[in-house]
């Protein structure tokens, strides 16, 4: 199985793998540094701090915050932040990446969350080989949480993981799940940028959103008070920005990423 | 409303079902089948949690133009409230723009009683608003669904307590059941289930951008076949034509 690896997307990892050690600030009347840091974020920068911080006070050791990208039939993963050492990004795959992100594991916000744990895989899902496991468990992911994030519209996926099983603290897990859809609703566009997941304009969403409820292109013409030719113009734009290749693929598209 | 009778029941569920999360089992609470009057009954646990006096639970509305917020249920079900209307009408379209870039709560105040504000004000992650409604204090909470639906749950009330711990715990719950809500909106669901193995992979495939002839092909039928399954999916789906077939298709969740 081969695997097409996007550098591109890919932010530089951070080396440090030892954020798990750092003190936890655990006095509960005191607001804790994630809460200060999040509150406070605008940069790519301060995403990363947050993030770094956030995995000490829950427990874990690493964190890798992934927007999930709609590629045909395939789903393919981008990396927007994450302090994975970049080789076991590389040994591991995005695919299994994407396919942690997106599987039976993953817990919206308000859902307990359930690890993946590498000593028990290959599991009935067949999620993770027992090669894929042997690997992830060396790599220092002993653990893994998948959870969903909801940024407005958009939604990301952040993986939490331990060298050891049961270090992290599912109480405050469940916590940092909203804390991030919080900080990440700080900075929409870079979200959005590093998803890539709305290129639309207005127009053209509003456009593909009508077509998708069976509307034709007369009938999008007259709701909108435009032309037929606009409307079409609007149309192919949006088709040649996904990369589609006709209307029923554009809106797929666009329906899978949460824009319509 | 009796409220206490309600905390007591409340509380003995949630004695029943304690998770380390502190509030009742969110993971397990959602797979029950929920009725909306279910629905109003968890809602309003939430509300007596957090000592408001009203709620509500609102969809917003897909479409990009007419943004706006459709009500589902408030505290007065089966009626609806005064509230409802309020937030449903102008005042609504400030939060509707919020919800889609953002999942932060917003709050207002308008009811002159200054302890609100101040609470209100020490709360991290949250921001200020234009009144919902007018001459109250409330809370709105951005919530999300699997298939991309997108929500509102409102709090209203001039006594609300919420430390800045229970946020997380309030807003997921939430999220839950605006979650169970959510999945059985879609109340033609019932009459869709004969929709057959071939139909969803020919509109499968259509989704993925294949002509009717790429269909053919790649499923060994002739293109006459291709298209009848085609149309016999689109009519299940009450839809008009196959952009909408493919659109309601994966709205539902019948294919990926």
């Amino acid at each position: 199985m081969r695997f097409r690896v996007r550098r591109l997307a890919l932010q530089q990892p951070d080396i440090s793998i030892d954020s798990g050690q750092k003190q936890q600030m655990s006095s509960p009347a005191a607001p804790l540094q994630s809460d200060t840091l999040g509150s406070r974020l605008t940069s790519r920068g301060d995403l990363t701090s947050f993030f770094m911080e956030l995995t000490a006070e829950i427990g874990a050791d690493s964190y890798m915050l992934v927007a999930i990208v709609h590629d045909q039939d395939r789903n393919d993963a981008r990396i927007v932040s994450s302090n994975w050492i970049f080789d076991a990004i590389e040994l591991i795959g995005k695919r299994l990446i994407a396919g942690l992100a997106q599987g039976p594991l993953t817990a919206a916000p308000g859902i307990r969350p359930t690890p993946l744990v590498a000593a028990q895989a290959p599991d009935a899902d067949g999620l993770v080989s027992g090669e894929e496991a042997r690997l992830l468990d060396v790599l220092g992911h002993a653990e893994i949480y998948s959870l969903r994030l909801n940024v407005g519209r958009q939604r990301l996926f952040a993986l939490f993981s331990a060298a050891a099983a049961g270090r992290i603290d599912q109480p405050a897990l469940m916590k940092a799940q909203l804390k991030c859809c919080y900080a990440l609703s700080h900075i929409p566009q870079l979200i959005a940028a590093a998803a890539m997941q709305d290129p639309l304009s207005d127009r053209e969403r509003e456009c593909l959103f009508w077509v998708s409820e069976g509307k034709t292109t007369d009938e999008v013409a007259v709701i909108l008070g435009v032309s037929s030719n606009t409307v079409n113009s609007y149309i192919t734009h949006a088709i040649q920005k996904f990369a589609a290749s006709n209307r029923a693929m554009a809106i797929a598209t666009a329906i899978r990423s949460g824009i319509i | 409303m009796k409220h206490t009778e309600i905390k007591d029941a409340a509380e003995a569920l949630f004695n029943e079902q304690r998770s380390p999360f502190g509030a009742f089992s969110l993971g397990s609470e959602t797979h029950h089948a929920v009725t909306i009057p279910d629905a109003v009954r968890r809602c309003r646990w939430i509300s007596v949690d957090i000592n408001a006096s009203a709620f509500g639970l609102f969809f917003v509305s897909p479409s990009p133009e007419r943004a706006r917020l459709v009500p589902c249920f408030d505290s007065d079900y089966p009626s609806v409230a005064v509230a409802s209307k309020f937030i449903s009408g102008a005042n609504g379209e400030e939060i509707v723009r919020h919800s889609r870039i953002s999942t932060e709560p917003r709050w207002w105040t308008d009811d002159g009683v200054a302890a609100m504000a101040d609470m209100f004000g020490n709360l991290a992650w949250t921001g200020q608003m234009a009144p919902l409604t007018p001459g109250s204090s409330g809370i709105a909470f951005p919530v999300h669904a699997d298939r991309g639906q997108c929500g509102l749950v409102v709090f209203l009330g001039s006594e609300i307590t919420l430390p800045q711990d229970a946020l997380y715990e309030i807003h997921a719950r939430c999220f839950s059941l605006f979650a169970a809500v959510a999945r059985m909106r879609p109340g033609d669901v019932g009459r869709m289930r004969s929709i057959s193995k071939r139909e969803l992979e020919c509109l499968k495939l259509t989704a993925n951008g294949n002509t009717s002839e790429e269909i053919a092909r790649l499923l060994k039928l002739s293109v006459h076949t291709a298209n009848q399954y085609l149309t016999q999916s689109t009519q299940k789906l009450n839809a008009v034509n196959r952009n909408q077939a493919v659109a309601k298709a994966l709205r539902l969740g019948l294919i990926e």
